[in-house]
C-alpha cells in the first residue's frame, strides 16, 4: 500500500530522484521503517512502455531538458544540447543501463596514494576503502541479482558477438575475458525471469530480467507502506532554516504548480548533473554559493569515464544485435601501470548497437555522412564492436555551472556541462584504440572505426566525498560536510571515477548510507 | 537555438514511418526551435522547380550513397516529405531554395556545370563537404539518417533484425552461433 504523506509532515526523508541511488535509498529506508517520499521529475513508466526500438525509447525517456555541452570534448560541437545520455523517468537511468556490475579495485579508492600528484588533475583518495565497502558490495549484488559468486548465479552464456571479441583478445595474449558480472538474471530469480537474449538492454528490458529500480526497489519500497512516490515532480530548490539545517524542498508538480514538502532529511539523487545543479540553484543569503558548497567543489570534478568506441567489419557474419547489449568484458587493461603512458586503467566492454544508433554514432555529428559511413553500414551484420570505459581523472574546471541567461522549462538556470580531456585520458584512449586494432587485425579485420565518446552515460564526482571538508562536499557517508541533514545518494559522491561502471558502487554506497542515516535518525543526530 | 537531437538524430523531418512520427511529436519543442530564418508573415513559398527537385534527390543519394544496395524509393520518400513540408512552410521553402542556389553556385564556380552534371561521386562529395555545416544540408542529412537507417522496411537489407521480444529473443535462435574462426 502506498503511503500518502502530508506536505507539512516534517518527519520524512525526502529523496530527490528514483534511479540507482534514489530508488535504492527509498527501499532501504522503507524496509527499516523510515518514512520517505520520492520526488521524481520524470513520468511513471512500466514494462508496457518498453519497446525494442532505439530512437523510440531514446525520445520517450531520455532527459531532454535544456542543457549545454561545453569545454574541449568533441561533444561541445557534435552534441551541443546533449552532454549526457540519461533518463528522466521513474527508475532513472537504471531503465536504460546495460547491467555491467564491476567492483572497484582496491587501488581505485586510493588514486592519490597510488600515483601521487598528477599535474592538471585534482586527485584525492576516497575517505573509504575497499575493505569497508566489501560487505555492501555483497549486499548490492544480492539485491541487484548480479551474476557471480555472491548470488551463485552463473554468468550469461557467451553470445556469438562476445566470442568474436574474446577470440581476438585471446590471440593478442589477453586472458581476462568474462561474460559478467552483470545484474541480469541468467536464471529466474527474485520474481524476475531469466534473460532471453532479446538484445535491447539499453532501451529497457522488456522482460525485467535486468535489474532496474523501476520494478524492484521502488515497488518493494511502496509495498512496505513507508514510502510514497510522486512522479512528474521536479525539485526546484532545497530550503533551510536559520541554523543552516535543511527543512524541505520546493517542487513543481505534474500541473506545474509549486509545492513545498517539509522534510527532516533530504537525500539528493538526481544524477551528477542535476544534483549539483539543485544545490547551486538553492543558493540563499546564508549560502550564497549554493548549499553544501563551503569548499567550492559543488559541481566540480565532473567525470564521465574516459570512453571511446571501436567497431570493425569482420570476415564473417556476427549479428551483434542478437543477444545482450553488453555480452561480456575484457579486463586485461584494468590495472594501474603508468608504464603504458597513463595512470589508472580501462575495461573493454562488448557493446552491440542497432543500425539506428550505429548510423548516428559511427561518425557522430554534422560531418558523419558520405561513402565511408554508408559503406560501413551496408556491412552491419559483419560488424562487431566495443565500448572502452576507463578511469577519468577529476579536474576542477570540468564542471556543472549555471547558465547566466538560459533557463529550462521550470524557469531554472540551465546547466552548462564543461568537459575537457586530461592528457591522461587522451593517452589512455590512444592505447585502447591500438589494442583494439591488434585484436581486430588478429581476426582478419582491416576495416576498423574509432569512435569518440558518446554523450555521457556515466556521470560522477560533482559532489565528491573527501576526508577533509576543503577538498570535497561530502563526508564518507555521503553526508554534507556543511549541513548534517543533507545527503547525496548518487554517483556525484565519487571521489574518483575508477574504471568500473558506476552503478554497483552507487548501490553499495547507498545501502551503507541508508544504514548510517537510519541509525543517526534513531540517535537523534539528524 | 536549442536542439539536442539535431546533431545526434538529425533534424529528421522526413521519415514516413510511425516511429518517426511519434519521435517527432514528442520532440515538437525541439523542431520548433530549429534555426530557420525569420520571414515576414506574408512571404509566399515559391514551389520548387522540377530541376531543383532533381538536384535535391541527387544530393540525397550522395549524402548516404548505397549504389546497387538501396534503390531510389527510400531517398525519394525522404525528399518528397521535405518538399511537402516546404509547401506548407515558407521558412523551409526558403531554406531549400537558398541552399540549392548556393550548391549550384559552388558547382558552377568549381566545375562549370550544374551539381547533377558533375560526373564523379567524389567530386560531388567534395562540393557537399563545403556546405555540410549549413542548416540546409543538415536538414536533408537528418531526414535521411532516419529515413534510411531507422526505417524498419529496410532493416532486412542491412541484416538488422529489429524488435525481437515478441518472438522470444534469440536465446533459441542462434545468438551464440559463430563458425568462421
Ligand atoms: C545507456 C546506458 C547504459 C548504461 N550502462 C551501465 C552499465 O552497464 N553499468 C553501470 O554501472 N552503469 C551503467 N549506466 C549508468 C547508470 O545508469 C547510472 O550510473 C546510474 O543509473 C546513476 O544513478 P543515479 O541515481 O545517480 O541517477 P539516475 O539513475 O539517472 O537517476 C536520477 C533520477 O533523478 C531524477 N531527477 C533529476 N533531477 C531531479 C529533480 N531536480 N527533481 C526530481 N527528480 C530529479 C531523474 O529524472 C532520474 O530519474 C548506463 C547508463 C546509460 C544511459
Ligand atoms: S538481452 Fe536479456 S537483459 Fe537485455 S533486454 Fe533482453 S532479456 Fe533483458
Amino acid at each position: 500500500m502506498s503511503a500518502k504523506f502530508d506536505l507539512n509532515d516534517d518527519s520524512l526523508v525526502v529523496i530527490v530522484g528514483s534511479g540507482a541511488g534514489g530508488g535504492t535509498m527509498a527501499n532501504e529506508l522503507a524496509q527499516k521503517g523510515v518514512k520517505c517520499v520520492v520526488l521524481e521529475a520524470g513520468k511513471t513508466l512500466s514494462l508496457d512502455d518498453i519497446e525494442n526500438d532505439e530512437w523510440a525509447m531514446f525520445s520517450k525517456i531520455s532527459w531532454l531538458d535544456k542543457r549545454f555541452s561545453a569545454g574541449g570534448w568533441h561533444g561541445a560541437v557534435n552534441h551541443p544540447g546533449l552532454p549526457a545520455w540519461i533518463v528522466k523517468g521513474l527508475g532513472g537511468s537504471t531503465v536504460h543501463w546495460a547491467g555491467v556490475s564491476i567492483r572497484f579495485q582496491e587501488h581505485e579508492f586510493k588514486m592519490k596514494t597510488t600515483n601521487g600528484e598528477v599535474v592538471g588533475a585534482n586527485v584525492i583518495d576516497w575517505p573509504i576503502t575497499l575493505a569497508e565497502l566489501e560487505p555492501y558490495y555483497d549486499k548490492a549484488e544480492l539485491k541487484m541479482g548480479t551474476t557471480g559468486d555472491v548470488t551463485g548465479m552463473p554468468h550469461l552464456p557467451w553470445s556469438a558477438d562476445f566470442k568474436v571479441l574474446a577470440e581476438g583478445a585471446r590471440r593478442i595474449g589477453y586472458t581476462k575475458m568474462i561474460a559478467g558480472p552483470m545484474s541480469i538474471n541468467s536464471v529466474d530469480r527474485d520474481g524476475r525471469p531469466a534473460c532471453q537474449q532479446i538484445g535491447f538492454c539499453m532501451q529497457g528490458c522488456k522482460l525485467g530480467a535486468k535489474w532496474s529500480t523501476l520494478y524492484t526497489e521502488l515497488p518493494k519500497a511502496v509495498e512496505t507502506g513507508n514510502c510514497e512516490i510522486r512522479t512528474n515532480c521536479m525539485v526546484l530548490t532545497i530550503e533551510h532554516d536559520k541554523s543552516g539545517k535543511v527543512t524541505g524542498v520546493v517542487y513543481a508538480d505534474a500541473d506545474g504548480k509549486q509545492q513545498r514538502q517539509k522534510a527532516r532529511v533530504v537525500c539528493v539523487a538526481g544524477n551528477s548533473i542535476e544534483s549539483p545543479r539543485l544545490l547551486l540553484n538553492s543558493a540563499s543569503n546564508m549560502f550564497p554559493d549554493g548549499l553544501a558548497n563551503s569548499s567550492g567543489q559543488v559541481g566540480r570534478n565532473y567525470m564521465t569515464h574516459m570512453t571511446a568506441g571501436v567497431y570493425a567489419v569482420m570476415p564473417g557474419e556476427v549479428h551483434m544485435n542478437r543477444g545482450t547489449a553488453v555480452a561480456g568484458i575484457v579486463r586485461d587493461e584494468a590495472h594501474n601501470d603508468p608504464k603504458r603512458g597513463f595512470v589508472a586503467g580501462y575495461t573493454i566492454e562488448k557493446l552491440a548497437l542497432g543500425l539506428g544508433f550505429l548510423s548516428a554514432f559511427l561518425v557522430p555529428g554534422p560531418t558523419g555522412w558520405g561513402r565511408k559511413v554508408s559503406g560501413a553500414l551496408e556491412k552491419y551484420k559483419y560488424m562487431s564492436g566495443v565500448w572502452i570505459c576507463g578511469e577519468d581523472l577529476p579536474q576542477e574546471q570540468n564542471r556543472i555551472a549555471l547558465h547566466p541567461t538560459e533557463k529550462d522549462q521550470y524557469g531554472l538556470p540551465a546547466p552548462v556541462v564543461y568537459k575537457t580531456d586530461h592528457p591522461n585520458d587522451t593517452n589512455m584512449r590512444i592505447h585502447a584504440y591500438q589494442q583494439m586494432e591488434k585484436i581486430y587485425n588478429s581476426l582478419g579485420s582491416t576495416e576498423i572505426y574509432n569512435l569518440p565518446a558518446y554523450p555521457a552515460s556515466h556521470n560522477m564526482g560533482t559532489n565528491r566525498m573527501s576526508e577533509k571538508p576543503r577538498d570535497g562536499v561530502l563526508n564518507k557517508w555521503g553526508q554534507s560536510h556543511d549541513i548534517k541533514n543533507l545527503f547525496v545518494s548518487d554517483g556525484s559522491q565519487f571521489s574518483s571515477s575508477g574504471s568500473p561502471n558506476p552503478t554497483l558502487t552507487i548501490v553499495a554506497l547507498t545501502i551503507r548510507q541508508a544504514e548510517y542515516l537510519a541509525e543517526e535518525m534513531k540517535r537523534g543526530n539528524v | 537555438m536549442y536542439n539536442p537531437l539535431l546533431q545526434i538524430g538529425g533534424s529528421a523531418l522526413a521519415c514516413p514511418d510511425v516511429t518517426r512520427r511519434r519521435l517527432l511529436k514528442s520532440m515538437m519543442f525541439v523542431t520548433a526551435a530549429l534555426a530557420l530564418p525569420a520571414l515576414p508573415p506574408d512571404a509566399v513559398a515559391a514551389p520548387l522547380s522540377a530541376d531543383q527537385k532533381t538536384t535535391l534527390f541527387r544530393l540525397a543519394r550522395d549524402i548516404y550513397p548505397h549504389e546497387g544496395f538501396l534503390d531510389d524509393t527510400p531517398y525519394q520518400a525522404v525528399v518528397d516529405a521535405i518538399i511537402v513540408e516546404a509547401e506548407g512552410s515558407p521558412a523551409v521553402a526558403d531554406l531549400l531554395s537558398k541552399g540549392l542556389a548556393d550548391l549550384e553556385e559552388r558547382s558552377q564556380r568549381i566545375y562549370k556545370t550544374n551539381y547533377t552534371a558533375i560526373p564523379k561521386p567524389e567530386e560531388r562529395e567534395g562540393v557537399l563537404r563545403s556546405i555540410e555545416l549549413t542548416d540546409f544540408f543538415q536538414k536533408i542529412k537528418g531526414g535521411l539518417l532516419m529515413g534510411l537507417y531507422n526505417n524498419k522496411e529496410l532493416w532486412p537489407k542491412f541484416g538488422y533484425d529489429g524488435s525481437s521480444w515478441e518472438t522470444g529473443g534469440f536465446i533459441d535462435k542462434g545468438f551464440d552461433k559463430i563458425d568462421w574462426f
